[in-house]
């Protein structure tokens, strides 16, 4: 039993070190959260603005729309995937990291779900139990939403990390900065996932192509689900689909780039 | 006085003229990489108000704003921020990454003063104007879709409000980033966390908004400043002329905090240094 929880180990561990790697500098990490409540409070006040008195739109009543806005700030993290595949890349510390007994993947993801735990206490329990002062409901359509919604958002964390490795392995490839493609991937991102906006929100049309993109499956479908605007089933297979497509050309483009990565970094 | 003024300009000048040289071959080393860098910084700065276009579009504006009157946000939005890439390009404007990296050194051997070598260090007339177009392309759209006046007076209130609004963005920066001489691993990056939600925030009208996050988005983080009050005020719909120099004010004021806070992490850095220079301009 203890030889088959040793592999474990080393994943729970690698995750307990980034969780607490927070708070051993100064607690001026708070900083960060602060802005981040800063910034769901505004977009909490401008959909009031804009949605008070017009009813449903495309199926998002006003409290829908907040919900969608309360929880992707509470679950930003999950639903915009990062790991420190980015940094170890620039800094030249992955070659160190191919040293070690754990899997790439298995490394940066376990590092990275150590982060949400503190994240997770530090910043998303504390809004959630606020959502009341700020009248919005922070509760699922339904329970099966509820339900749906963590499988959705384990499969939207599936695509979140094949789209990390795709891009760090681009980033190699075209021997460009890691930074660079970072910067373009943030920017984009954060309209083609649905994060900040509602597809149903955006003009006829737009929101339709949007949905189909894979960066959809990392935050819109788990937030539609959630809030119960969206064919939950359909959502699912889509993020089942680019799941297994995007790992397929992550592994792929992985493999190639791999030989590149020896000279990379600082 | 005078005389030390004109040398002091002609540093500068001969300093921009150097790291502006020294842009230029980087940027256009091959038509590649300046087509790559150009497009995408276009295609990043014109993204980062495409939610409130696309949103406007949509409603037919937001709030009490009319889609046009959103354009002109839009627009004005893009170039204060686009405004200071040109001067403060290579971590200036992110100032708690050079601070945090332990690559003040590197400023402080240079043979001017520390606002000089800041003001020139980051100068790049080619690889940071890409902001500037899709800015400037909105706003002469929503100035001609407007019907607005334009005068040499409303020109100079628009000129001086946009630099005004670009101050406000890079002492923000400041003010933060100073932080990252107390706490240079855990502050490394607040400069960018700080620009970061004045990037998000910037192209929202904030008319709807509660007195108390109004009020704060007017002084702890002046988002409002960055584009939405001043646009009021160019736009008519602040009616009081006197509000088109609250901005400049503003601007004032949170440039004497910024660099109190700047000289206060100096007097720090005197004291105790960097623990994380390596020589090789990285952090451990």
């Amino acid at each position: 039993m203890a030889t088959m929880l040793a592999p474990l180990r080393r994943y729970t561990k690698t995750a307990a070190m980034a969780a607490t790697s927070y708070v051993g500098d100064s607690p001026l990490f708070l900083a960060d959260y602060l802005l981040r409540l800063v910034r769901v409070l505004v977009l909490l006040s401008i959909w009031r603005t804009i949605l008070t008195g017009r009813g449903t739109v495309s199926g998002m009543t006003l409290g829908a729309v907040l919900t969608y806005t309360l929880i992707g700030e509470a679950f930003a993290e999950q639903l915009s995937v990062r790991t420190e595949l980015g940094n170890a890349l620039w800094e030249g510390s992955v070659a160190t990291r191919f040293l070690q007994p754990m899997s790439m993947v298995g490394q940066f993801a376990s590092d990275m779900i150590g982060r949400w735990c503190f994240g997770l206490c530090a910043f998303s329990l504390p809004l959630l139990l606020l959502s009341r002062l700020l009248d919005v409901s922070p509760q699922p359509a339904s329970p099966a939403a509820g339900g749906w919604f963590i499988l959705s958002l384990i499969l939207g964390t599936s695509v979140g990390l094949a789209l990390e490795f795709i891009f760090a392995s681009l980033a190699v490839a075209l021997e460009q900065p890691i930074w660079f493609i970072d910067y373009v991937r943030r920017a984009v991102t954060t309209l083609l996932s649905g994060a900040l906006v509602p597809f149903a929100l955006l003009p006829e049309g737009i929101g339709v192509v949007f949905t189909w993109l894979p960066f959809a499956s990392t935050a819109s479908a788990p937030l539609r689900i959630y809030t119960g605007t969206g064919d939950a089933v359909r959502l699912l297979l889509v993020q089942v689909g680019w799941s297994i497509l995007l790992w397929a050309l992550a592994r792929w483009l992985w493999q190639v780039s791999r030989e590149k990565l020896v000279g990379f970094g600082g | 006085m005078a005389n030390g003024l004109a040398r002091a300009l002609l540093r500068i000048l001969q300093l921009w003229r150097l790291y502006g040289a020294m842009d230029v071959i980087w940027i256009a080393r091959d038509a590649k990489t300046f087509i790559t860098w150009y497009i995408t910084d276009i295609v990043v700065n014109g993204a980062a108000v495409t939610a409130t276009l696309l949103l406007a579009e949509r409603f037919s504006g937001i709030g009490p704003w009319a889609k046009s009157q959103v354009l002109f946000l839009l627009g004005y939005a893009v170039l204060a921020s686009g405004l200071l890439d040109p001067f403060c390009n290579y971590n200036v404007k992110y100032v708690s990454r050079r601070l945090g990296r332990g690559q003040l050194d590197h400023t402080l051997i240079q043979p001017q003063p520390i606002w000089m070598a800041l003001l020139t260090e980051g100068f790049s007339p080619l690889s940071g104007t890409a902001a500037l177009l899709p800015g400037l392309v909105l706003l002469v759209w929503a100035t001609h879709a407007l019907h607005l006046s334009v005068t040499p007076a409303w020109i100079a209130a628009l000129l001086l409000n946009l630099l005004a609004s670009a101050i406000i963005i890079l002492a923000f920066s400041y003010l933060w980033g100073s932080l990252a001489f107390w706490a240079p691993r855990s502050a490394e990056e607040i400069s960018s966390s700080a620009l970061r939600t004045l990037d998000q925030l910037k192209s929202f009208p904030l008319d709807g908004l509660g007195l108390g996050l109004l009020g704060g988005l007017l002084t702890v983080l002046p988002v409002g400043f960055v584009a939405w009050y001043p646009c009021r005020a160019l736009l008519g719909i602040e009616q009081s002329a006197y509000q088109l120099f609250t901005t400049p004010i503003a601007a004032a004021i949170i440039s004497a905090a910024a660099i109190l806070a700047f000289r206060g992490g100096l007097k720090q850095y005197a004291r105790t240094g960097s623990q994380r220079y390596l020589s090789f301009g990285h952090r451990r």
